[in-house]
Protein backbone atom coordinates (compact mmCIF):
# COMPACT_ATOMS: atom_id res chain seq x y z
CA UNK A 1 0.00 0.00 0.00
CA UNK A 2 1.38 3.58 -0.81
CA UNK A 3 0.57 6.84 1.29
CA UNK A 4 -2.37 8.09 -0.64
CA UNK A 5 -4.08 4.34 -0.66
CA UNK A 6 -3.27 4.65 3.75
CA UNK A 7 -4.82 8.16 4.09
CA UNK A 8 -7.87 6.93 1.90
CA UNK A 9 -7.87 3.51 4.27
CA UNK A 10 -8.20 5.75 7.56
CA UNK A 11 -10.60 8.45 5.85
CA UNK A 12 -12.94 5.16 4.95
CA UNK A 13 -12.67 3.48 8.10
CA UNK A 14 -13.67 6.74 9.86
CA UNK A 15 -16.37 7.86 8.16
CA UNK A 16 -17.97 4.00 8.12
CA UNK A 17 -17.77 4.14 11.85
CA UNK A 18 -19.18 7.56 12.36
CA UNK A 19 -21.90 6.34 9.31
CA UNK A 20 -22.95 3.62 11.88
CA UNK A 21 -23.10 5.12 14.52
CA UNK A 22 -25.22 8.26 13.48
CA UNK A 23 -27.51 6.19 11.42
CA UNK A 24 -27.92 3.07 13.26
CA UNK A 25 -27.47 3.28 16.61
CA UNK A 26 -30.78 5.74 17.42
CA UNK A 27 -32.56 2.10 15.96
CA UNK A 28 -30.42 0.35 18.36
CA UNK A 29 -30.86 2.70 20.82
CA UNK A 30 -35.07 3.10 20.64
CA UNK A 31 -35.68 -0.90 20.10
CA UNK A 32 -33.53 -1.72 23.21
CA UNK A 33 -35.24 0.98 25.00
CA UNK A 34 -38.51 -0.15 24.41
CA UNK A 35 -37.27 -3.59 26.44
CA UNK A 36 -36.32 -1.84 29.28
CA UNK A 37 -38.16 -1.12 32.61
CA UNK A 38 -39.42 2.54 33.61
CA UNK A 39 -37.10 3.53 36.00
CA UNK A 40 -33.87 2.40 33.53
CA UNK A 41 -35.87 4.54 29.99
CA UNK A 42 -35.48 7.73 32.42
CA UNK A 43 -32.39 7.24 34.39
CA UNK A 44 -29.50 9.66 33.87
CA UNK A 45 -26.98 7.05 34.03
CA UNK A 46 -26.81 5.83 30.72
CA UNK A 47 -25.28 2.13 29.38
CA UNK A 48 -25.29 0.89 26.23
CA UNK A 49 -26.11 -2.96 27.18
CA UNK A 50 -29.52 -3.05 28.44
CA UNK A 51 -29.92 -3.36 32.16
CA UNK A 52 -33.39 -4.79 32.54
CA UNK A 53 -35.95 -6.58 30.15
CA UNK A 54 -39.76 -6.40 30.28
CA UNK A 55 -42.90 -6.71 27.92
CA UNK A 56 -45.04 -4.65 29.96
CA UNK A 57 -44.66 -1.89 27.56
CA UNK A 58 -45.66 -4.01 24.46
CA UNK A 59 -48.72 -5.69 26.42
CA UNK A 60 -49.86 -2.26 27.65
CA UNK A 61 -50.10 -0.99 23.89
CA UNK A 62 -51.45 -4.31 22.41
CA UNK A 63 -54.45 -5.46 25.03
CA UNK A 64 -54.66 -1.60 26.49
CA UNK A 65 -54.64 0.78 23.94
CA UNK A 66 -56.58 1.71 21.05
CA UNK A 67 -53.60 0.17 18.88
CA UNK A 68 -54.93 -2.37 16.34
CA UNK A 69 -57.74 0.59 15.94
CA UNK A 70 -55.18 2.77 14.72
CA UNK A 71 -53.21 0.41 12.87
CA UNK A 72 -56.47 -1.13 10.86
CA UNK A 73 -57.32 2.61 9.91
CA UNK A 74 -53.61 3.26 9.07
CA UNK A 75 -53.37 -0.22 6.69
CA UNK A 76 -57.05 0.26 4.98
CA UNK A 77 -55.94 4.06 4.01
CA UNK A 78 -52.28 3.36 3.08
CA UNK A 79 -53.56 0.21 0.87
CA UNK A 80 -56.57 2.20 -0.83
CA UNK A 81 -53.95 4.81 -1.64
CA UNK A 82 -51.40 3.01 -3.26
CA UNK A 83 -53.31 0.96 -5.54
CA UNK A 84 -55.18 4.27 -6.48
CA UNK A 85 -51.58 5.71 -7.08
CA UNK A 86 -50.24 2.48 -8.68
CA UNK A 87 -53.44 2.64 -11.52
CA UNK A 88 -53.02 6.05 -12.23
CA UNK A 89 -49.32 6.20 -12.38
CA UNK A 90 -48.75 3.34 -14.70
CA UNK A 91 -50.98 4.65 -16.91
CA UNK A 92 -49.48 7.86 -17.02
CA UNK A 93 -45.77 6.90 -16.82
CA UNK A 94 -46.90 4.26 -19.84
CA UNK A 95 -48.12 7.67 -21.56
CA UNK A 96 -45.19 10.11 -21.00
CA UNK A 97 -42.91 7.32 -21.84
CA UNK A 98 -44.26 5.72 -25.36
CA UNK A 99 -46.58 8.31 -26.74
CA UNK A 100 -45.08 11.78 -27.29
CA UNK A 101 -48.28 14.02 -27.42
CA UNK A 102 -48.52 17.64 -27.17
CA UNK A 103 -47.85 19.04 -23.93
CA UNK A 104 -45.89 15.98 -22.29
CA UNK A 105 -42.42 17.89 -21.28
CA UNK A 106 -44.80 20.15 -19.76
CA UNK A 107 -46.63 17.68 -17.91
CA UNK A 108 -43.42 15.84 -17.04
CA UNK A 109 -42.02 18.97 -15.12
CA UNK A 110 -45.28 20.01 -13.96
CA UNK A 111 -45.31 16.36 -11.96
CA UNK A 112 -41.57 17.33 -10.82
CA UNK A 113 -42.83 20.40 -8.83
CA UNK A 114 -46.24 19.06 -7.78
CA UNK A 115 -43.99 16.25 -6.27
CA UNK A 116 -42.49 19.00 -3.97
CA UNK A 117 -45.27 20.89 -4.23
CA UNK A 118 -45.81 21.84 -0.43
CA UNK A 119 -49.14 19.99 1.53
CA UNK A 120 -49.39 22.42 4.16
CA UNK A 121 -50.13 25.43 1.49
CA UNK A 122 -53.02 22.75 0.91
CA UNK A 123 -53.89 21.81 4.23
CA UNK A 124 -56.28 24.94 4.90
CA UNK A 125 -58.70 25.14 1.63
CA UNK A 126 -58.39 21.25 1.36
CA UNK A 127 -59.61 21.02 4.78
CA UNK A 128 -62.59 23.97 3.27
CA UNK A 129 -63.25 22.05 0.19
CA UNK A 130 -63.58 18.88 2.48
CA UNK A 131 -66.07 20.76 4.82
CA UNK A 132 -68.25 21.42 1.79
CA UNK A 133 -68.60 18.16 0.23
CA UNK A 134 -69.01 16.18 3.28
CA UNK A 135 -65.38 14.65 3.15
CA UNK A 136 -64.37 14.87 6.29
CA UNK A 137 -63.93 12.47 9.14
CA UNK A 138 -63.47 9.83 5.88
CA UNK A 139 -60.80 7.07 5.05
CA UNK A 140 -61.51 9.03 1.25
CA UNK A 141 -60.27 12.25 2.65
CA UNK A 142 -56.74 10.97 3.41
CA UNK A 143 -57.00 8.41 -0.04
CA UNK A 144 -57.58 11.34 -1.87
CA UNK A 145 -54.42 13.56 -0.48
CA UNK A 146 -52.08 10.54 -0.31
CA UNK A 147 -52.62 9.73 -3.91
CA UNK A 148 -51.95 13.42 -4.83
CA UNK A 149 -48.15 13.17 -2.97
CA UNK A 150 -47.61 9.73 -4.24
CA UNK A 151 -48.18 9.60 -7.49
CA UNK A 152 -45.86 12.62 -9.25
CA UNK A 153 -42.30 10.63 -8.05
CA UNK A 154 -44.11 7.07 -8.73
CA UNK A 155 -44.37 8.57 -12.18
CA UNK A 156 -40.86 9.76 -12.43
CA UNK A 157 -39.77 6.26 -10.83
CA UNK A 158 -42.09 4.08 -13.03
CA UNK A 159 -41.00 5.93 -16.18
CA UNK A 160 -37.05 4.69 -15.38
CA UNK A 161 -38.48 1.35 -15.55
CA UNK A 162 -40.41 1.00 -18.58
CA UNK A 163 -36.87 2.61 -20.24
CA UNK A 164 -35.01 -0.81 -19.26
CA UNK A 165 -37.90 -2.48 -21.78
CA UNK A 166 -36.65 -3.06 -25.01
CA UNK A 167 -38.70 -1.69 -27.77
CA UNK A 168 -38.47 -4.55 -30.10
CA UNK A 169 -40.36 -6.59 -27.64
CA UNK A 170 -43.83 -4.18 -28.19
CA UNK A 171 -42.80 -3.89 -31.77
CA UNK A 172 -43.13 -7.44 -31.97
CA UNK A 173 -46.20 -7.88 -30.08
CA UNK A 174 -48.18 -4.86 -32.39
CA UNK A 175 -46.79 -6.58 -35.73
CA UNK A 176 -48.41 -9.78 -34.65
CA UNK A 177 -51.57 -7.66 -34.39
CA UNK A 178 -51.94 -7.22 -30.44
CA UNK A 179 -53.95 -4.11 -29.40
CA UNK A 180 -52.67 -1.35 -26.98
CA UNK A 181 -54.17 -3.14 -24.40
CA UNK A 182 -52.77 -6.57 -24.39
CA UNK A 183 -49.50 -4.97 -25.12
CA UNK A 184 -49.48 -3.49 -21.59
CA UNK A 185 -51.24 -5.73 -19.68
CA UNK A 186 -49.05 -8.80 -21.14
CA UNK A 187 -46.09 -7.53 -21.73
CA UNK A 188 -45.19 -3.81 -20.23
CA UNK A 189 -46.96 -4.56 -16.33
CA UNK A 190 -44.89 -8.17 -16.17
CA UNK A 191 -41.65 -7.14 -17.41
CA UNK A 192 -41.94 -3.89 -15.33
CA UNK A 193 -42.92 -5.85 -12.13
CA UNK A 194 -40.05 -5.48 -9.85
CA UNK A 195 -40.29 -1.64 -10.51
CA UNK A 196 -44.18 -1.74 -10.02
CA UNK A 197 -43.43 -3.72 -6.80
CA UNK A 198 -40.95 -0.62 -5.59
CA UNK A 199 -43.24 2.21 -6.35
CA UNK A 200 -45.65 0.09 -4.45
CA UNK A 201 -44.34 0.35 -1.58
CA UNK A 202 -43.22 4.33 -1.72
CA UNK A 203 -46.41 4.72 -2.39
CA UNK A 204 -47.39 2.82 0.98
CA UNK A 205 -44.81 4.34 2.72
CA UNK A 206 -45.73 7.77 1.64
CA UNK A 207 -49.07 6.86 2.70
CA UNK A 208 -47.99 5.27 6.16
CA UNK A 209 -45.93 8.39 7.58
CA UNK A 210 -47.90 11.12 6.57
CA UNK A 211 -48.99 12.89 9.70
CA UNK A 212 -50.32 16.52 9.02
CA UNK A 213 -53.69 15.52 6.95
CA UNK A 214 -54.26 13.15 9.42
CA UNK A 215 -54.21 14.86 11.94
CA UNK A 216 -56.35 17.68 10.55
CA UNK A 217 -58.84 15.99 8.31
CA UNK A 218 -59.30 13.32 11.16
CA UNK A 219 -60.90 14.10 14.32
CA UNK A 220 -62.78 10.74 15.34
CA UNK A 221 -60.92 8.62 17.35
CA UNK A 222 -61.74 5.34 15.59
CA UNK A 223 -60.92 7.21 12.12
CA UNK A 224 -57.24 7.99 13.51
CA UNK A 225 -53.94 6.53 11.90
CA UNK A 226 -50.98 5.20 14.09
CA UNK A 227 -48.54 8.29 13.36
CA UNK A 228 -51.36 10.66 14.49
CA UNK A 229 -52.14 8.66 17.54
CA UNK A 230 -48.49 8.60 18.68
CA UNK A 231 -48.19 12.18 18.16
CA UNK A 232 -50.60 12.01 20.96
CA UNK A 233 -48.49 10.60 23.28
CA UNK A 234 -45.68 12.72 22.07
CA UNK A 235 -47.93 15.86 22.71
CA UNK A 236 -48.30 14.40 26.75
CA UNK A 237 -46.69 16.40 29.78
CA UNK A 238 -45.77 13.86 31.19
CA UNK A 239 -44.77 11.53 28.49
CA UNK A 240 -45.02 7.14 28.92
CA UNK A 241 -41.42 6.98 27.09
CA UNK A 242 -41.93 2.88 27.27
CA UNK A 243 -45.32 3.22 25.77
CA UNK A 244 -44.10 5.78 23.35
CA UNK A 245 -41.06 3.66 22.34
CA UNK A 246 -42.92 0.35 21.80
CA UNK A 247 -45.88 2.16 19.62
CA UNK A 248 -42.90 3.48 17.69
CA UNK A 249 -41.03 0.60 17.11
CA UNK A 250 -44.53 -1.09 16.03
CA UNK A 251 -45.71 1.84 13.77
CA UNK A 252 -42.11 1.19 11.85
CA UNK A 253 -42.35 -2.76 11.88
CA UNK A 254 -44.92 -2.97 8.46
CA UNK A 255 -43.00 -0.71 6.62
CA UNK A 256 -39.54 -2.44 7.73
CA UNK A 257 -40.86 -5.84 7.08
CA UNK A 258 -42.43 -4.56 3.50
CA UNK A 259 -38.68 -3.18 2.73
CA UNK A 260 -36.95 -6.69 3.40
CA UNK A 261 -39.04 -8.07 0.70
CA UNK A 262 -38.69 -6.00 -2.21
CA UNK A 263 -36.23 -3.14 -0.95
CA UNK A 264 -33.73 -4.20 -3.40
CA UNK A 265 -36.16 -2.67 -5.93
CA UNK A 266 -37.52 0.21 -4.21
CA UNK A 267 -33.55 1.48 -3.53
CA UNK A 268 -33.35 1.00 -7.53
CA UNK A 269 -36.20 2.12 -8.45
CA UNK A 270 -35.69 5.41 -6.45
CA UNK A 271 -32.18 5.97 -7.59
CA UNK A 272 -33.14 5.02 -11.43
CA UNK A 273 -36.02 7.16 -11.41
CA UNK A 274 -34.20 10.69 -9.88
CA UNK A 275 -30.95 9.90 -12.18
CA UNK A 276 -32.88 9.08 -15.65
CA UNK B 1 -41.05 10.70 -34.24
CA UNK B 2 -45.03 10.87 -34.86
CA UNK B 3 -47.27 12.62 -32.12
CA UNK B 4 -50.49 10.62 -30.16
CA UNK B 5 -52.54 13.48 -29.18
CA UNK B 6 -55.31 11.57 -28.16
CA UNK B 7 -53.80 8.99 -26.98
CA UNK B 8 -51.35 10.22 -25.03
CA UNK B 9 -53.85 12.55 -23.01
CA UNK B 10 -55.59 9.62 -22.79
CA UNK B 11 -53.22 7.95 -20.45
CA UNK B 12 -51.95 10.88 -18.78
CA UNK B 13 -55.32 12.40 -18.19
CA UNK B 14 -57.01 10.44 -15.19
CA UNK B 15 -53.59 11.25 -12.83
CA UNK B 16 -53.91 15.09 -14.46
CA UNK B 17 -57.14 15.50 -13.31
CA UNK B 18 -56.72 14.14 -10.18
CA UNK B 19 -53.56 16.06 -9.36
CA UNK B 20 -54.87 19.56 -11.11
CA UNK B 21 -58.57 19.05 -9.33
CA UNK B 22 -57.41 18.63 -5.76
CA UNK B 23 -54.74 21.60 -6.45
CA UNK B 24 -56.47 24.13 -8.71
CA UNK B 25 -59.96 23.86 -6.96
CA UNK B 26 -58.28 24.27 -2.73
CA UNK B 27 -55.56 27.25 -4.12
CA UNK B 28 -58.84 28.93 -6.36
CA UNK B 29 -60.62 28.59 -2.96
CA UNK B 30 -57.53 29.71 -0.81
CA UNK B 31 -57.19 32.68 -3.32
CA UNK B 32 -61.47 33.43 -3.09
CA UNK B 33 -60.92 33.50 1.20
CA UNK B 34 -57.36 35.80 0.96
CA UNK B 35 -59.93 38.51 -0.58
CA UNK B 36 -62.54 38.44 2.59
CA UNK B 37 -62.20 38.75 6.28
CA UNK B 38 -62.99 34.99 7.57
CA UNK B 39 -61.65 34.02 11.16
CA UNK B 40 -63.98 30.15 11.92
CA UNK B 41 -63.94 28.12 9.60
CA UNK B 42 -67.25 27.87 7.84
CA UNK B 43 -68.06 31.56 8.91
CA UNK B 44 -68.70 34.26 6.28
CA UNK B 45 -66.73 37.66 6.77
CA UNK B 46 -66.64 40.91 4.51
CA UNK B 47 -65.04 41.84 1.96
CA UNK B 48 -61.59 43.09 2.28
CA UNK B 49 -59.94 43.29 -1.33
CA UNK B 50 -56.25 42.91 -1.28
CA UNK B 51 -55.78 44.17 2.55
CA UNK B 52 -54.72 41.26 4.11
CA UNK B 53 -51.73 41.26 1.84
CA UNK B 54 -50.63 44.31 2.37
CA UNK B 55 -51.14 43.75 6.32
CA UNK B 56 -49.16 41.01 6.47
CA UNK B 57 -46.36 42.05 4.79
CA UNK B 58 -45.97 44.26 7.12
CA UNK B 59 -46.13 41.84 9.64
CA UNK B 60 -43.40 41.46 11.35
CA UNK B 61 -44.30 37.13 12.57
CA UNK B 62 -44.65 37.00 8.58
CA UNK B 63 -41.07 38.33 8.07
CA UNK B 64 -39.78 36.38 11.01
CA UNK B 65 -41.01 33.00 9.66
CA UNK B 66 -40.11 33.95 5.83
CA UNK B 67 -36.52 34.55 7.47
CA UNK B 68 -36.57 31.12 9.14
CA UNK B 69 -37.70 29.47 6.10
CA UNK B 70 -34.75 31.02 4.36
CA UNK B 71 -32.50 29.93 6.84
CA UNK B 72 -33.71 26.69 7.00
CA UNK B 73 -33.67 25.99 3.12
CA UNK B 74 -30.07 26.88 3.53
CA UNK B 75 -29.26 24.90 6.72
CA UNK B 76 -30.79 21.90 5.56
CA UNK B 77 -29.29 22.35 2.21
CA UNK B 78 -25.81 22.45 3.38
CA UNK B 79 -25.92 19.66 6.21
CA UNK B 80 -27.73 16.98 3.51
CA UNK B 81 -25.23 18.04 0.88
CA UNK B 82 -22.48 17.18 3.44
CA UNK B 83 -23.68 14.10 4.69
CA UNK B 84 -25.29 12.78 1.44
CA UNK B 85 -21.66 13.08 -0.28
CA UNK B 86 -19.84 11.86 2.40
CA UNK B 87 -22.28 8.62 2.93
CA UNK B 88 -22.12 7.96 -1.17
CA UNK B 89 -18.65 8.35 -1.26
CA UNK B 90 -18.03 6.07 1.35
CA UNK B 91 -20.62 3.52 0.32
CA UNK B 92 -19.12 3.75 -3.29
CA UNK B 93 -15.58 1.98 -1.98
CA UNK B 94 -15.76 -1.72 -1.76
CA UNK B 95 -15.50 -2.84 1.74
CA UNK B 96 -17.32 -6.01 3.34
CA UNK B 97 -21.22 -5.36 4.00
CA UNK B 98 -21.36 -2.69 1.47
CA UNK B 99 -24.30 -4.37 -0.33
CA UNK B 100 -26.67 -4.30 3.35
CA UNK B 101 -25.61 -0.71 4.46
CA UNK B 102 -26.51 0.37 1.00
CA UNK B 103 -29.80 -1.36 1.79
CA UNK B 104 -30.50 -0.03 5.23
CA UNK B 105 -28.82 3.18 5.43
CA UNK B 106 -32.24 4.25 3.75
CA UNK B 107 -34.11 3.05 7.16
CA UNK B 108 -34.52 7.05 8.55
CA UNK B 109 -36.33 7.64 5.47
CA UNK B 110 -39.05 4.59 5.50
CA UNK B 111 -40.16 5.34 8.82
CA UNK B 112 -42.95 7.64 9.81
CA UNK B 113 -41.87 11.11 10.78
CA UNK B 114 -43.18 10.81 14.23
CA UNK B 115 -40.80 7.81 15.05
CA UNK B 116 -37.50 10.32 13.68
CA UNK B 117 -39.61 12.70 16.61
CA UNK B 118 -39.59 10.24 19.38
CA UNK B 119 -36.07 8.52 18.32
CA UNK B 120 -34.89 12.77 19.05
CA UNK B 121 -36.84 13.47 21.83
CA UNK B 122 -35.64 10.04 23.46
CA UNK B 123 -31.84 10.66 22.89
CA UNK B 124 -31.56 14.65 22.65
CA UNK B 125 -33.76 14.69 26.27
CA UNK B 126 -32.32 16.62 28.73
CA UNK B 127 -32.59 14.86 31.81
CA UNK B 128 -32.46 11.82 30.56
CA UNK B 129 -30.80 11.91 26.94
CA UNK B 130 -28.24 9.33 26.08
CA UNK B 131 -26.61 12.20 23.96
CA UNK B 132 -26.38 14.32 26.91
CA UNK B 133 -24.38 11.41 29.04
CA UNK B 134 -22.15 10.73 26.29
CA UNK B 135 -21.17 14.40 25.94
CA UNK B 136 -20.65 14.60 30.20
CA UNK B 137 -18.62 11.16 30.11
CA UNK B 138 -16.52 12.43 26.94
CA UNK B 139 -15.80 15.75 29.14
CA UNK B 140 -17.25 18.15 26.53
CA UNK B 141 -20.34 19.21 28.28
CA UNK B 142 -19.85 19.77 32.57
CA UNK B 143 -23.60 19.42 32.77
CA UNK B 144 -26.54 18.50 30.80
CA UNK B 145 -27.99 21.14 28.22
CA UNK B 146 -31.13 21.12 26.64
CA UNK B 147 -30.92 20.99 23.34
CA UNK B 148 -34.23 22.73 22.70
CA UNK B 149 -33.90 25.37 25.18
CA UNK B 150 -32.63 28.08 23.46
CA UNK B 151 -33.86 29.31 19.55
CA UNK B 152 -30.46 28.72 18.21
CA UNK B 153 -29.58 25.78 19.59
CA UNK B 154 -33.26 24.74 18.90
CA UNK B 155 -33.02 25.70 15.26
CA UNK B 156 -29.85 23.83 14.52
CA UNK B 157 -31.06 20.70 16.47
CA UNK B 158 -33.97 20.31 14.30
CA UNK B 159 -31.68 21.21 11.14
CA UNK B 160 -29.59 18.07 12.25
CA UNK B 161 -32.80 15.82 12.69
CA UNK B 162 -34.14 16.96 9.36
CA UNK B 163 -31.15 16.01 7.60
CA UNK B 164 -30.48 12.74 9.13
CA UNK B 165 -33.58 11.96 7.89
CA UNK B 166 -32.99 12.88 4.53
CA UNK B 167 -29.39 12.58 3.83
CA UNK B 168 -29.43 8.89 3.17
CA UNK B 169 -31.85 8.79 0.96
CA UNK B 170 -30.09 11.55 -1.26
CA UNK B 171 -27.12 9.75 -0.94
CA UNK B 172 -28.53 7.04 -2.56
CA UNK B 173 -29.41 9.29 -5.79
CA UNK B 174 -26.34 10.69 -5.57
CA UNK B 175 -25.04 7.12 -5.74
CA UNK B 176 -26.58 5.91 -8.43
CA UNK B 177 -25.42 8.88 -10.19
CA UNK B 178 -21.65 7.79 -9.49
CA UNK B 179 -22.50 4.62 -10.72
CA UNK B 180 -23.31 5.98 -14.08
CA UNK B 181 -20.30 7.42 -14.67
CA UNK B 182 -17.70 6.07 -16.48
CA UNK B 183 -14.99 4.41 -14.58
CA UNK B 184 -12.12 4.62 -17.11
CA UNK B 185 -12.88 8.54 -16.49
CA UNK B 186 -11.25 7.79 -13.21
CA UNK B 187 -8.49 5.77 -14.60
CA UNK B 188 -7.65 8.22 -17.21
CA UNK B 189 -7.18 11.22 -15.26
CA UNK B 190 -4.91 9.01 -12.29
CA UNK B 191 -2.44 8.70 -15.37
CA UNK B 192 -2.33 12.03 -16.30
CA UNK B 193 -1.57 12.62 -12.30
CA UNK B 194 -4.94 14.17 -10.91
CA UNK B 195 -5.57 13.29 -7.26
CA UNK B 196 -8.75 12.54 -5.54
CA UNK B 197 -10.03 16.34 -5.04
CA UNK B 198 -9.21 17.16 -8.53
CA UNK B 199 -11.11 14.11 -9.47
CA UNK B 200 -13.54 14.75 -7.54
CA UNK B 201 -14.39 18.48 -9.32
CA UNK B 202 -13.67 17.85 -12.76
CA UNK B 203 -15.16 14.25 -13.25
CA UNK B 204 -17.71 13.28 -10.13
CA UNK B 205 -19.02 16.96 -10.03
CA UNK B 206 -19.95 17.68 -13.72
CA UNK B 207 -21.20 13.99 -14.08
CA UNK B 208 -23.79 13.99 -11.43
CA UNK B 209 -25.02 17.91 -12.86
CA UNK B 210 -28.35 16.37 -14.21
CA UNK B 211 -28.77 14.29 -10.64
CA UNK B 212 -28.41 17.65 -8.76
CA UNK B 213 -30.25 19.93 -10.60
CA UNK B 214 -33.33 17.45 -9.43
CA UNK B 215 -32.50 17.33 -5.93
CA UNK B 216 -31.57 21.30 -6.23
CA UNK B 217 -35.08 21.48 -6.97
CA UNK B 218 -36.77 18.97 -5.28
CA UNK B 219 -34.48 18.84 -2.32
CA UNK B 220 -35.44 22.69 -1.89
CA UNK B 221 -39.21 22.57 -1.97
CA UNK B 222 -39.41 19.29 0.41
CA UNK B 223 -37.34 21.00 2.88
CA UNK B 224 -39.55 23.99 2.82
CA UNK B 225 -42.70 21.74 3.37
CA UNK B 226 -41.28 20.40 6.32
CA UNK B 227 -44.18 20.41 8.80
CA UNK B 228 -44.28 17.71 11.22
CA UNK B 229 -40.85 17.24 12.64
CA UNK B 230 -40.48 21.04 13.96
CA UNK B 231 -44.28 21.27 15.08
CA UNK B 232 -43.80 17.96 17.11
CA UNK B 233 -40.47 18.72 18.88
CA UNK B 234 -40.53 22.83 19.21
CA UNK B 235 -43.95 23.90 18.29
CA UNK B 236 -41.89 26.86 16.70
CA UNK B 237 -40.75 27.51 19.97
CA UNK B 238 -38.76 28.77 21.73
CA UNK B 239 -39.96 32.31 20.98
CA UNK B 240 -40.98 31.26 17.40
CA UNK B 241 -37.01 30.57 16.78
CA UNK B 242 -38.40 27.69 14.55
CA UNK B 243 -41.21 29.27 13.29
CA UNK B 244 -41.04 28.56 9.49
CA UNK B 245 -43.65 29.59 6.70
CA UNK B 246 -45.53 26.05 6.99
CA UNK B 247 -45.83 26.36 11.08
CA UNK B 248 -47.08 29.81 10.30
CA UNK B 249 -49.56 29.05 8.41
CA UNK B 250 -50.52 25.91 10.67
CA UNK B 251 -51.10 27.95 13.86
CA UNK B 252 -52.84 30.98 11.92
CA UNK B 253 -55.47 28.53 11.02
CA UNK B 254 -55.79 26.17 13.48
CA UNK B 255 -54.84 27.37 16.44
CA UNK B 256 -55.90 31.08 16.28
CA UNK B 257 -58.53 30.77 13.74
CA UNK B 258 -57.77 33.38 11.28
CA UNK B 259 -58.61 31.27 8.09
CA UNK B 260 -58.22 34.36 5.75
CA UNK B 261 -54.81 35.44 6.90
CA UNK B 262 -53.60 31.68 6.94
CA UNK B 263 -55.03 31.48 2.95
CA UNK B 264 -53.27 34.97 2.19
CA UNK B 265 -50.11 33.53 3.55
CA UNK B 266 -50.38 30.36 1.69
CA UNK B 267 -51.18 32.13 -1.61
CA UNK B 268 -48.09 34.18 -1.03
CA UNK B 269 -46.09 31.09 -0.37
CA UNK B 270 -46.85 29.54 -3.23
CA UNK B 271 -46.57 32.59 -5.83
CA UNK B 272 -42.95 32.57 -4.17
CA UNK B 273 -42.12 28.76 -4.46
CA UNK B 274 -43.12 28.93 -7.79
CA UNK B 275 -41.28 31.80 -8.65
CA UNK B 276 -38.39 29.86 -7.51
CA UNK B 277 -39.05 26.53 -9.58
CA UNK B 278 -39.78 28.75 -12.86
CA UNK B 279 -36.06 30.61 -12.28
CA UNK B 280 -34.82 27.53 -11.36
CA UNK B 281 -35.68 25.08 -14.33
CA UNK B 282 -34.73 28.06 -16.43
CA UNK B 283 -31.22 28.76 -15.50
CA UNK B 284 -30.54 25.56 -14.26
CA UNK B 285 -31.75 22.64 -16.44
CA UNK B 286 -28.39 20.94 -17.61
CA UNK B 287 -30.29 19.58 -20.83
CA UNK B 288 -30.64 23.24 -21.97
CA UNK B 289 -26.88 22.95 -22.44
CA UNK B 290 -26.37 19.99 -25.24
Amino acid sequence: MNKEDNIKFIFLSLSLIIIILVFFFPFFWIITSSFKNPEEIISTSTTIIPRSFTLEHYYKILFNSDFFIYLKNSLIISFSSMIISIILSVSAAYGLHKLKFYGNKFVEYSLLVTYAFPGVILLVPIYLLFAKVNLLNSYFALIIVNVLFATPFAVWMLKAFFKLIPNEIEEAAYIDGASRYIVISRIIVPLAAPGIASVSIFCFIISWTEYLFASILISGDNLKTLPVGLAGIVGQYQIDWGFLLSGAVLASLPVIALFVFIGKYFISGLTEGAVK
Amino acid sequence: MKKNNIEGWLFVSPLVIWISLIILVPIYIAFELSLFNVKIIGTSGKFLGIDNYIKLLGKSNFLNASLNSFYWVIGNAICQTFFAFTIALTINYKFPGKRIMANWIILSFIIPTVVVVVIWKLMLSSSSGVINSVLIDLGILDEATGFFSSPNKAFISLVLINSWRWSPFLALIILSGLNSINREMYDASKVDGANFIQQFLFITFPNLKSVLFVLGLVGTLLSFNIFDIIWLITKGGPSSATTTLPLLIYETAFTKFRISQAATLSIITSFLLLLFSIIFIKFMDPKEDE
